[in-house]
């Protein structure tokens, strides 16, 4: 393999990784340093300079911990669960494009990890994987709580992806294709000179109904009843500890970026700005900045949301993804039809 | 992307797990277990219906086999409804023991 | 032996050794997981014959959610292992042993009888999605939407047969 193919694998596969996985431990101390912002406290402050070091000072820890199997629990399915979470968090962004094409040594490379011509098919795919990490968990622990827990979470996520995946359907439907790119070059274009065709304006009730079921995707506030403290006394990882419970932590917080990285990607125009042709290699940087820049944005909303709003009691929680979002969902597929029949998008 | 494979290893990789299948749905005595091979079974049919498509050069197999999956979702839940009634009365899901209609 | 034959052939491997798992396993939820397995190299297999966009939906509908039902199901009713407190009676497992051989002989002959004239190697079809969907909404559209109606009555009939009986 020559340089150039060393630079492209980099570039496609091993950065996006990296970057992923640095981001996580900065999105902890966000969500803490958040957190103490909205509730009129410091939160960390005293390991590092602004707390920073607070996070991986708690990986050492994580690490170091005893790492603890209940005797008569699944030993083979127990180790696996977090295994399961944590791989189908990270390579759903294999499908996400994170920049314009980059021109090296002659040729454009595409900034994503594959181009599948099934796309955003595959995140669904990979979401769907997903729910067997949290139902092996609860299983494998040989406890009821978690299995009460491992069961409510998977029934939650695969109610929520529903919704999800039909506010997407409307998307897709608008942008006559299943390819991430071919998404956001359709949004790419300006109307009336100057506004972004941003799939979130004619679009508002699907972007509204996917990001709710994002936060349900994913476990987070307000529909976190099946991992509350207080509840079910930790859900499908109560008898997970050191390591292991690093790694589902770990794939909550991929699971947020990969979602914002998503939402980004198919309703707010992904790495294009209006009026923005990126050109060469300065062009490339500046839309993964740009990229970059939306995504925090969101996932900065994801951690105000968690320290404002209280969470869903379960009843509420299904009632809300059946017959409030999927519905909501549906109305939105039959207005974008409507308007692509007008000939208005 | 996608180049040749014989259609021989198609047909035999379905052929093998049809012939799986069946020794499950024969063997196996709970409902569930029954219940899942049969699923094995269709897949079966699913790659060699897939394989054959191909090797028309027409997406006619994928078509019939997106039916196929659609069926067989509704079969499952149907199928698994039934299975949870039954147990509610009977306690078991053991194919042997579920025998009031036997002769 | 090109790459994307290596890559079928090890797939198809991996989807029978773990439908093979699934029978012999007694526990009915590792039953669950080997087929989950199993499908999954299905999936493989169909990307490699170009068909990525039924690969998707075997892993959405297939192992993602009807395999999901079955171990809520597995996983709320308690099934335990299938226990061995009465062997089946040996007529029964004589008759599916004949039963096997029968049919795999059947399907070894039918192969060499007409696997012949079969075309030899599959021409690549491409992996486009677009020619799929203009075929299912113009030639299929019928059995499109009688789906429809089928997975209403599914719906409806899961829902009624599940429920518990009003105690009168």
């Amino acid at each position: 393999m020559s340089a150039t193919d060393w630079l492209i694998l980099a570039l496609r596969v091993l950065i996006p990784l990296g970057v992923i996985l640095t981001v996580v431990p900065m999105l902890g101390w966000a969500e803490r340093r958040g957190a103490g912002l909205i509730q009129d406290r410091p939160g960390p402050n005293r390991v590092g300079p602004f707390g920073l070091l607070q996070l991986p000072v708690d990986a050492v820890k994580f690490f170091f911990k005893e790492d603890v199997i209940p005797t008569k629990s699944d030993r083979v399915l127990y180790v696996l669960a977090p295994g399961i979470a944590v791989f189908s968090a990270l390579t759903t962004f294999a499908v996400i494009p994170y920049g314009a094409s980059l021109p090296v040594a002659g040729r454009d490379i595409p900034l994503i990890g594959a181009e599948l011509s099934i796309g955003v098919l595959y995140v669904f795919a990979l979401t769907s994987l997903s729910v067997y990490g949290i139902v092996l968990a609860g299983w494998a622990s040989n406890n009821k709580f978690s299995l009460m827990g491992g069961l409510r979470s998977s029934a939650q996520i695969i109610s929520y992806e529903l919704a999800m995946t039909t506010a997407a359907a409307g998307v897709i439907l608008s942008s006559s294709s299943l390819r991430l790119p071919d998404i956001v070059s359709a949004q790419e274009r300006l109307w009336l000179g100057f506004f972004p065709r941003w799939n979130v304006v004619p679009q508002f009730l699907g972007f509204v109904v996917f990001f709710v079921s994002t936060f349900a995707e994913t476990n987070r506030v307000p529909f976190d009843l099946p991992e509350a403290d207080a509840e079910l006394v930790g859900g499908y990882h109560t008898e997970y500890s050191a390591m292991k419970f690093a790694m589902f932590m770990m794939a909550e917080y991929v699971n947020i970026v990969v979602a914002c990285a998503l939402t980004v990607t198919l309703f707010f125009g992904g790495w294009s700005l209006p009026g923005f042709h990126p050109q060469g290699v300065g062009g490339a940087i500046l839309s993964i900045l740009i990229f970059s820049a939306k995504t925090l944005f969101f996932v900065l909303v994801f951690i105000w949301v968690r320290w404002t709003l209280p969470r869903f009691r379960y009843d509420q929680l299904m009632r809300i993804g059946w017959k409030a979002l999927l519905p909501l969902a549906l109305v939105n597929l039959l207005w974008v039809a409507g308007l692509i029949t007008m000939r208005w998008l | 992307m996608i180049g040749s494979i014989p259609l021989g290893d198609v047909l035999l990789a379905s052929g093998a797990l049809f012939t799986i299948g069946l020794a499950g749905a024969l063997l196996r005595r709970s409902a569930i277990s029954i219940f899942l091979s049969i699923e094995v079974m269709m897949n079966a049919a699913n790659l060699a219906l897939i394989g054959y498509g191909s090797a028309m050069g027409t997406r006619e197999g994928q078509i019939i086999v997106f039916f196929i999956i659609a069926i067989a979702a509704a079969e499952a839940s149907v199928g698994l409804a039934i299975f949870v009634a039954l147990f509610r009365h009977k306690e078991t899901i053991d194919v042997n023991k579920i025998n009031l209609l036997k002769w | 032996m090109t790459m994307e034959r290596l890559v079928f052939d090890g797939a198809a491997a991996l989807t029978i050794l773990f439908a093979g798992l699934m029978v012999v396993h007694p526990h009915p939820v590792k039953s669950v997981l080997a087929v989950v397995v199993s499908f999954f190299g299905l999936a493989v297999c169909y990307v490699m014959l170009s068909a990525p966009f039924i690969a998707a939906i075997q892993v959405i509908v297939y192992a993602g959610a009807i395999l999901v039902l079955f171990l809520f199901v597995l996983m709320l009713l308690n099934v335990g292992e299938e226990t061995r407190e009465r062997e089946p009676r040996p007529i029964q497992r004589w008759l599916s042993a004949v039963a096997l051989l029968v049919f795999s002989g059947m399907l070894l002959g039918l192969l060499r009888a007409y696997g012949a004239s079969a075309p030899r190697s599959l021409p690549a079809v491409s992996g486009d999605i677009a020619p799929l969907a203009r075929l299912l909404f113009s030639r299929y559209l019928l059995p499109f939407e009688a789906l429809s109606i089928l997975l209403l009555a599914a719906l409806v009939g899961a829902f009624v047969l599940a429920q518990r009986e009003k105690s009168s």
